[in-house]
């Protein structure tokens, strides 16, 4: 009954289901992530070949951990959503559909959290890993 | 009513059409095959369009090349020494540059969507225009920031 009912705005019939809000979460990440790309590929620039102990003190910088954490957390956002379409897009099968998807899930959380902790990391200074990780 | 002449031995009638252009849908009605990549005629909006999701996917696999570089930093200067001498070499300085390429075209293209989705730029003229002018760009900026790495000396081969 549920997959019968229509929702219209402006006379426009919309997505029943999660549809349309993947739709937009997908544009707002692109949104933010189009001033951020061109910031990141001016980091890169100054980056490039600078060394271990410049990329250390790049890292010193507040505002270059917090805009590089909030690229990776947006990237790996929208990095998961267009990944889930292209799977959506060829993989029919649901078995496959639904472990490919949550293997992407899986890494994109992996790359998310520990991204993020390695840059809290350089921008507190601490000490290299695996400093009071065991070995 | 068919204006333009069928080619080969295709048939109005679908019952007796051997192109493979007609189905039969599930509920029994023949109905024309839908559009696929193999029969659609080349376009520069769908090259642009494949073209993004090909430079998206490949940004993922940079995605965890960029994170690899961040667990070498964390991990000290032997790790990140480890890291530049494979990602310095010929070879890595070409994988860097298929990322920078991959994430201008990306970049472009995603802007490109964007104006598309703000319902602007649909006419066939101005999104073709908008095509070509997305992948140029992207190339262009690409080989531009290589070009200026190698003259201001930050990376040689």
């Amino acid at each position: 009954m549920s997959r019968e009912t229509k929702a219209f705005v402006k006379g426009v019939k919309v997505s029943d289901r999660h549809g349309a809000g993947e739709w937009s979460a997908e544009r707002l990440s692109s949104l933010i992530l189009v001033p951020l790309t061109l910031w990141g590929l001016w980091s890169g620039f100054t980056l490039s070949g600078a060394g271990y102990d410049a990329a250390l003190d790049w890292f010193r910088s507040p505002v270059n951990a917090v805009l590089l954490a909030l690229t990776l957390l947006v990237s790996v956002w929208h990095m998961q959503m267009g990944l889930k379409v292209i799977v959506d897009d060829y993989i029919h099968k649901p078995g496959s559909r639904g472990a490919l998807l949550g293997l992407i899930g899986l890494l994109c959380i992996l790359i998310a959290a520990a991204g993020v902790f390695f840059i809290v990391r350089l921008a507190l200074g601490s000490a290299p890993l695996p400093a009071g990780f065991g070995i | 009513m068919s204006t333009s002449p069928l080619p080969g031995d295709a048939s109005n009638d679908p019952t007796d059409d051997q192109t493979g252009r007609f189905v039969v849908q599930p509920n029994g009605r023949v109905r024309p095959l839908s559009p696929h990549l193999q029969v659609w005629r080349w376009h520069v909006t769908m090259a642009a369009s494949i073209l993004n999701r090909m430079t998206g996917g490949a940004l993922s696999v940079g995605a965890v090349i960029v994170f690899l570089w961040l667990m070498a930093l964390a991990f000290g200067p032997e790790a990140y020494a480890t890291f530049t001498g494979w990602m310095g070499s010929p070879l890595g300085l070409l994988v860097w540059f298929g990322l920078t390429l991959a994430l201008c075209l990306h970049l472009a293209g995603g802007v490109r969507h964007l104006i598309w989705d703000a319902a602007v730029g649909l006419s066939p003229k101005t999104a073709d225009a908008l095509s070509w002018a997305s992948m140029i760009g992207g190339v262009v900026v690409a080989v531009a920031f290589w070009a200026f790495l190698f003259s201001s000396g930050r990376v040689v081969l």
